[in-house]
């Protein structure tokens, strides 16, 4: 009896998806439901649809302390507490920073969740098609290498993960954003109608306002309800109301009952065969109990967040691979990026006095870019679009300074007599060889591994773009008969748009890439990368869409090159 | 100078009070030492005053009780033991003593037994301060702000104060305003 060889073959997976956020699950679904036994490794602990929303129907007064953080959870999360999304309501979602330290050779926010569904259940649901400026811009301005796809490439796979995810909008016919399938639009308040209509008109159609493309459900799909209007997204969503692994890609998974679900599954590293020149398996320590054993497959596919699975790359090491899994190129780790954005304009409607809204759309407006494009020339390279919209909130300017008593009480318990409306940048980042990641040897995490160095600034280019996206958002709403009209450039570093991008990027040749084009390593044939590390541009739009598209579409490669014996 | 220029030095006044319009951020992200948890400590009779001090900012009317009602007595200092570092307590602590000295001289009584117009006058002049040092941190600013924190997310803020509406299930973005008509609790 040879315990070993039993033991290898109940931890052999004709597939490994490493990560369980947006492209893992999509990984997971899509490899199942073309009838490969898969293991979806997911470093930190399960969430259960529904049943681990634990905040999701809570009302403001069942929380201890009004969603404020206890300075203890501040001084376990020293990095996830920079900035907003970490709060009493959200904070099962977040990253402990002391047990998962990275080192900052400049300060870049890495806002991490590890549990089952990854990212997917707390994004911005924010869902644009990159389109095919977007993919040519390398080439025409020379910075980064060119992608080795176009959009009519994609295209399909766009139109087959939103039929499945379900994205609401509205079609525009925009040449830098192309329309996709979408379920029914979200409506635009009445203050947003009328910016629409004023900036539209002023600037004769060469700008557009719509409103975002969201996975949120306008109407129930697939089994899922449609969105209830609570805007509580950021909890879960106990009607499954916007695509999560949770709530979309998992069920399909797991309906296939070809799916393991590991939880709790650090990968260190991807074993590198040197006589098959490819990947056999991965070794994983167990975050609970710190043992490591190893799992196998014919192939792999790395979805463990862009700058996650770079690390797990680059810590692949090995005779043939000395500088990192598939690194011959020496571009892994490299150009990395980010959107920037905190900047923009914002201001008061008049005239809207009886009107107010009702329910809370989890959704804003969107201004697709229009720079550097047709007769829009600009001193810098790229662009940027915006996202915003209008609210009648609850906060009053005219009351006087530091008021107290029955006056303001009643006074803050009405809506503001104005309606608000602002307008945020998000701009792209160029790809820059030197913003970088590497191995940081002289630090180890909670679980002995060293821990990733991040060395990533913004430069000249994304500073000049900043002043446009200041000035023109407030322009822009000066034409749409905004008042009191206040630009603000609230400063941002890389990492903290959570877009981060790039690192094992995508290109035709292996000389100056990581991945083909089927997000493919060039050297180690059955290893396939498809979350943000892929990305070869940025682009400005959010990015999860474009991962949703280039796995499927991958996955339906290496499952046809599996079957032909190529793998 | 010309428009953008303009515009880019508004920006930079502008830039700091926008991202602060809400209220309560200040001393969001301070990182403290493991020695200096919980710095401060309260008593019963702080929680009173407390509640009392609430109270005259957000007082009980027609339409709703006030913060004495909504617990900000206990609230409070929950808060500032919880999520203000040691330094912030300290300087709550010292300021809501100075308050109560304040009060002695004044009015000769104790805050707990001086009258509501009296309450009143005496949080007048502590905002007159508050204006007079340019907001620096204090008491005063920091119970005022966590007064209006907890009352508008406390159940009777939420749901007497303002209307709460825990699912609405649609969406519109042009619904009648009837003057009157109370703020939703939650955006």
């Amino acid at each position: 009896m040879n315990i070993n060889t039993n033991l290898k073959a109940e931890n052999t997976y004709d597939a490994i998806v490493i990560g369980s956020g947006i492209s893992g699950g999509w990984a997971a679904k899509e490899l199942t439901e073309k009838g490969l036994k898969v293991l979806m490794l997911e470093r930190g602990m399960n969430i259960e649809h529904i049943k681990d929303y634990d905040s999701a129907m809570k009302a403001p007064w069942e929380f201890e302390r009004a969603g404020k953080l206890t300075t203890e959870q501040k001084s376990t999360h020293p990095v996830q507490t920079r900035d907003y999304p970490y709060n009493e309501a959200t904070e099962k979602w977040w990253v402990n920073d002391i047990d998962c330290p990275y080192t900052e050779d400049k300060r870049f926010d890495w806002y991490r969740g590890f549990h089952v569904g990854g990212k997917s259940l707390m994004w911005g649901r924010q869902s644009y098609r990159f389109s095919d400026h977007n993919f040519e811009d390398n080439a025409k301005d020379g910075y980064g290498n060119d992608w080795p796809i176009r959009y009519k490439d994609i295209t399909k796979w766009y139109d087959y993960v939103e039929k499945f995810a379900g994205i609401s909008g509205q079609a525009e016919n925009w040449p830098l954003l192309p329309d996709g399938k979408f379920l029914p639009p979200m409506d635009l308040n009445c203050v947003e109608k009328s910016v629409k209509e004023r900036l539209e008109k002023h600037y004769n159609k060469t700008r557009i306002l719509t409103i975002g493309r969201t996975a949120n459900l306008t109407v129930p799909h697939k089994g899922r309800g449609s969105c209830q209007y609570r805007n509580l997204c950021s909890r879960g969503c106990p009607f499954g109301a916007y695509f999560s692994t949770q709530s979309s890609t998992l069920p399909a998974a797991m309906a296939t009952n070809r799916l393991t679900v590991r939880p709790y599954s650090i990968v260190n590293h991807i074993i590198y065969d040197k006589d098959t020149k490819k990947a056999k398996g991965v070794m994983v320590i167990d975050a609970e109990t710190n043992e490591t054993m190893e799992f196998y497959a014919k192939i792999v596919f790395v979805n463990g967040s862009t700058l996650g699975s770079t690390f797990i790359l680059l810590n692949s090491t090995s005779e043939a691979h000395p500088n990192g899994l598939g690194n011959a190129s020496g571009q892994l780790g490299h150009n990395l990026m980010d959107h920037h954005f905190r900047v923009g304009a914002e201001g008061s409607a008049e005239g809207f006095e009886d009107k107010y809204t009702y329910g809370r759309r989890a959704n804003g407006i969107y201004i697709p870019r229009y720079q550097n494009m047709g007769n829009d020339k600009r001193d810098y390279l790229r662009g940027f679009g915006y996202q915003g919209g209008a609210s009648r909130g609850s906060w009053h300017k005219e009351v006087a300074e530091l008021a107290f008593g029955e006056n303001f009480k009643n006074t803050m318990s009405l809506p503001a007599d104005s309606w608000s409306m602002g307008l945020g940048g998000f701009g792209e980042m160029l790809p820059y060889y030197e913003n970088k990641v590497y191995i940081n040897h002289d630090k180890k995490d909670k679980w002995g591994q060293s821990v990733l160095a991040i060395d990533c600034e913004y430069k000249e280019n994304e500073a000049k773009m900043r002043e446009d996206m200041m000035n023109d958002a407030a322009e822009m709403l000066e034409a749409s008969g905004i008042k009191n009209v206040q630009p603000y450039d609230n400063d941002c570093y890389p990492g903290m748009a959570i877009h981060e991008m790039g690192t094992a990027r995508m290109g035709n040749d292996p000389k100056e890439s990581v991945l083909n084009k089927w997000n493919q390593m060039h050297e180690v044939s059955n290893v396939f990368v498809t979350d943000g590390a892929c990305m070869t541009s940025a682009a400005c739009q959010n990015p999860s869409l474009t991962y949703m598209a280039l796995t499927a579409r991958a996955c339906d490669y290496a499952v046809k090159e599996l079957k032909k014996g190529n793998l | 100078m010309n428009r953008r220029e303009a515009l880019k030095s508004v920006a930079f006044l502008m830039g700091s009070a926008i991202s602060s319009t809400t209220i309560g951020v200040v001393f969001e992200n301070f990182i403290l030492p493991e020695k200096e948890k919980n710095f401060v400590s309260f008593s019963v009779s702080d929680e009173q005053i407390l509640s009392e001090f609430a109270e005259t900012i957000i007082p009980t009317t027609a339409s709703s009780g006030g913060a004495k009602a909504a617990g900000l007595g206990a609230f409070i200092p929950m808060i500032i033991r919880d999520c203000y570092p040691a330094n912030m307590q300290k300087l709550f602590a010292e300021g809501l003593k100075e308050m109560q000295i304040k009060c002695s001289k004044e009015f000769n009584k104790d805050y707990l037994s001086i009258s509501k117009e009296e309450r009143n006058q005496l949080m007048s002049s502590l905002r007159d301060d508050a204006i007079g040092t340019n907001k620096a941190p204090s008491f005063f600013l920091i119970a005022r702000d966590l007064t209006i924190l907890g009352y508008y997310t406390s159940e009777i803020g939420c749901t007497q104060a303002r209307e709460y509406l825990p699912v609405p299930g649609r969406y519109d973005g042009e619904a009648p305003y009837i003057k009157g008509q109370k703020a939703w609790a939650t955006n």
